[in-house]
């Protein structure tokens, strides 16, 4: 199963962002395996949906698991239509964190949208 | 005749402007294209009735047809169509109605139905102004559709005078778009300035002559007397900082109809541009 962390930089030590749809990289793990690919969010500078297009490019990627800090509204609508379980980072740091707090059961999955549309093009 | 009052900087007066040039200007047509904050009404008693919907399209997809090959949402721009696992999914309010959608579609299974963003309102015909407005919608990303239809609305009046929204954004473009002479409205100080040189930039490329009006001039420092100058920027006519108009304005009264002497003023200006247009119109017929 792959698990994507939207993410600062490249790899397992790289810093969570604070944003998902707007976030620089998604750091994605397979949890059989292990293995790391680190892909750069080519939606992070979309002028509107870049949450949703994100989640396209991450279904596209095969990802079943999405770590992220905050999601927009177009963001949890996507990530139920793309059958994607979406969990909040909550205070974890790094992606390797994220992917070890997961396997570990301690994640909580988003309900809802966390924050107000348009908050990643306030923020950016 | 089509006048835009525009500014950089919102708060600088084009609706102090605007509607003192209205009550001095009989005959004249007022119409407010902020519609994201029109306040053009505000100062004005007349009774005002909804007279148009403005409406816009959005893609509406019918999943018997569909078999979800993506181009639709590789094609949007806006990312308001997302072709998802089993479903499309349709973000309306960030359509922008372009149609492309419907036409990569393959197998013909986009259509689009039609939903309210806006309304224009009007007052009654036999006001001493006619004048309109438009209002966008909560939650809704453009008005440039009603600012469009409204201006249509009152394409064939001798006398129109456009309040337009602030800035430089796409909403500022439709407003000012293909009238005879803009006004800027901008305050001297050194934010005004700084907003104000993006506007003459705008114009300048959009070729639609304009001057500026200072309003609360005394305020800040000379600036913007500089930049007109060096730049060749008329400056038409200067409305000093006064606590006076200030207090008539929060009353949301008009201020030259209880402020006699600057009657004249907003008479001068508007003879002012007739005259710089005189020579333009001649050139053109």
């Amino acid at each position: 199963m792959k698990i994507a962390v939207a993410s600062k930089g490249e790899g397992l030590k790289a810093e969570i962002d604070n944003m998902f749809g707007r976030a620089e990289y998604f750091v994605i793990v397979d949890s059989e395996n292990t293995e790391v690919k680190s892909i750069e969010n080519t939606a992070k500078n979309e002028s509107n949906g870049a949450g949703g297009k994100a989640v396209k490019l991450l279904s596209n990627e095969g990802v079943e698991i999405i770590v992220a800090p905050e999601l927009g509204p177009k963001a949890v609508t996507a990530v139920e239509a793309f059958k994607i379980k979406a969990y909040k980072k909550d205070s974890l740091k790094t992606v390797e964190e994220a992917v070890k707090a997961y396997k570990e059961g301690k994640l909580i999955e988003f309900e809802s949208a966390s924050v107000r549309e348009h908050s990643g093009l306030r923020r950016a | 005749m089509k006048i835009a009052v525009l500014s950089g900087k919102g708060g600088t007066g084009k609706t102090t402007v605007t509607s003192n040039l209205a009550v001095n200007i009989p005959g004249c047509t007022l119409i407010d294209t902020d519609v994201e904050e029109p306040n053009l009404h505000i100062f004005f008693n007349f009774k005002f009735n909804q007279e148009d919907s403005i409406k816009t399209e959005y893609p509406i997809v019918d999943m018997e047809k569909c078999n979800l090959c993506g181009k639709c949402g590789d094609f949007c721009r806006y990312n308001a169509i997302l072709p998802a696992k089993d479903k499309v999914l349709i973000f309306k309010e960030i359509c922008h109605n372009c149609g492309g959608c419907e036409i990569v579609c393959p197998t013909k299974a986009i259509q689009y139905e039609k939903r309210e963003i806006g309304k224009i309102y009007r007052n009654n015909s036999d006001s001493s102004i006619h004048m309109k407005y438009g209002e966008l919608n909560i939650g809704e990303m453009s008005g440039v559709r009603i600012i469009e239809k409204l201006k249509k609305s009152v394409e064939n009046d001798p006398i129109v005078f456009i309040d337009s929204p602030p800035g430089t954004s796409c909403a500022t473009v439709a407003a000012v778009e293909d009238v005879d002479y803009a006004v800027i409205v901008s305050e001297p100080t050194p934010f005004g300035v700084s907003d104000m040189k993006m506007v003459v930039e705008m114009l300048k490329e959009m070729k639609i002559p304009f001057g500026v009006v200072v309003n609360k001039a005394g305020l800040g420092n000379n600036e913007i007397y500089k930049y007109c100058n060096d730049e060749n920027i008329k400056v038409l006519e200067n409305i000093p900082y006064s606590r006076e108009i200030a207090e008539f304005y929060a009353h949301g009264v008009v201020f030259s109809k209880n402020m006699q002497s600057y009657k004249e003023l907003f008479i001068n200006l508007f003879e002012n541009i007739k005259t710089i247009l005189e020579p333009v119109q001649e050139g053109g017929q």
